[in-house]
């Protein structure tokens, strides 16, 4: 495996929180949540800079709503 | 990142595997294989002309020499000749979606041109004649010669 | 884009002799290259051969078009998109796509958990039997799903993978790699999908290990 680097995360206390939700919630590590974090982050930023648009769907109404404008 | 498979483990599989079909994931249309577009036996005299003439202007517009060309595109120059000289000569698979891909023009279309496929569509084989009638010299491109290249090109770019 | 190799092996089925080859972690302007350069051509012959003996189209090969350059080059550096790649004498054998962030497992008793998704795995046209008798290289397939597999495991997902089966590979994922079927998919064209559970995971491993 490629040599991994580490960094020193400060989070508040609600994030930590939060973080812990989610480790919870999805049984992963809280690296292992950060990196899916991360992963969600570039995907979402390069698709919005190319132009494409992300929503929400209500799954009852089916109506739209824009999550990011740029 | 690193995945470690021991020897045995690859030929033990490979056997179980044997010669299994694997493909996975949605797939997107390729009118030659869907739609329109039918393989050909016979590669068409006129477009055949075509063919030659459209890739020696594409070459001369672009300022390279065959060899230059063949260099750039990764082809055969012996072949390269061929086309540009005699229009009789079938052109190999492999160079036409070399060409196509290096002079950026659809690879369907470019194969109807070179004879290799026929398509209900055929404005492309009427253009290619149209083309061929329109462009002669061998010198450097008139206006004349430009014009008519470019219109073939939006042509090519535009049946896709 | 730095590609880390791993050495694996293929079997030759013309010589029946094990060749050393190389997995690497990433679809590179060579794998682009070698599909433009080597796999369409063949796949245009073989289809060629299929329409001149009167094969109807409905029996041609799948997985013939898709656009590997294109789809690539919309996922440029993606962390969530990553790829692997079998290459065997200087030429790739076999691709695949994945996708780790935006598929969630389906399998009850894994619903929700995240998941590695194949988004397209294609073997070279000279490997299927299909297209070319004799098909050259074995086990492209098994080595491509136990890199899906590793990489789940490396996310910390379990093993667990999912993915879309083209009709002729069903056999494959449900038997080889011993997948859980849940049937034909209308949002995806209507292909099988299969899901892997992280003990289907360990018990695909564990196949290759056996005596």
């Amino acid at each position: 495996m490629v040599a991994k680097k580490t960094m020193t995360l400060n989070l508040t206390d609600a994030e930590m929180r939060a973080l812990d939700e989610l480790c919870e919630k999805k049984d992963l590590s809280k690296t292992a949540v950060m990196r899916q974090a991360l992963r969600l982050y570039q995907l979402i930023e390069g698709r919005v800079e190319k132009g494409d648009k992300l929503f929400f769907e209500d799954e009852s109404t089916k109506e739209k709503a824009e999550v990011m404008m740029l | 990142m690193k995945v470690e498979i021991t020897k045995g483990w690859c030929l033990k599989m490979a056997q179980i595997e044997a010669g299994a079909e694997i493909g996975a994931g949605l797939h997107s249309i390729d009118p030659i294989f869907d739609g329109d577009v039918m393989l050909s036996d016979n590669a068409s005299h006129d477009t055949g002309i075509a063919f030659g003439r459209f890739v020696r202007l594409m070459r001369r517009n672009n300022g390279l020499t065959l060899e230059k060309l063949a260099e750039d595109a990764d082809l055969e120059i012996s072949e390269l000749i061929e086309i540009e000289d005699d229009s009789r000569h079938k052109p190999e698979l492999r160079t036409v979606y070399q060409l196509a891909n290096f002079f950026k023009i659809p690879r369907n279309n470019l194969l109807q041109v070179a004879g290799l496929v026929t398509s209900k569509n055929d404005n492309i084989a009427s253009e290619a004649v149209r083309f061929a009638a329109r462009s002669e010299s061998v010198t450097a491109l008139t206006q004349q010669e430009r014009l008519a290249l470019e219109e073939f090109v939006s042509v090519l770019n535009k049946e896709d | 884009m730095t590609i880390t190799i791993s050495p694996i092996y293929l079997l030759n089925a013309e010589t029946n002799e094990p060749e050393t080859a190389e997995l690497w972690d990433g679809i590179t302007e060579k794998q682009l290259g070698d599909w433009e350069g080597e796999w369409l051509p063949e796949l245009f012959k073989s289809v060629q051969k299929l329409h001149r003996a009167g094969i109807e189209r409905k029996h041609w090969p799948q997985s013939r078009h898709w656009n590997w350059r294109r789809k690539t080059e919309a996922l440029q550096g993606m962390l969530a998109q990553p790829g692997f790649a079998i290459v065997c004498n200087g030429i790739t054998q076999g691709m695949m796509i994945l996708d780790t962030a935006m598929k969630r497992c389906q399998l009850e008793g894994q619903k929700g958990k995240d998941i590695v998704y194949v988004d397209f795995i294609e073997n070279a046209p000279w490997n299927r039997p299909e297209l070319h008798e004799p098909a050259l290289y074995r086990g492209v397939g098994s080595i491509m799903i136990r890199a899906a597999i590793a990489l789940s495991e490396e996310l910390e997902f379990k093993g667990r993978i999912g993915l879309h089966s083209l009709p002729q590979a069903n056999s494959f994922y449900a038997n080889t790699c011993g997948m859980s079927d849940l049937g034909m998919d209308a949002d995806y064209q209507n292909l099988r999908y299969f899901e892997m559970t992280p003990e289907q995971a360990e018990a695909f491993i564990a196949k290759g290990t056996q005596a």
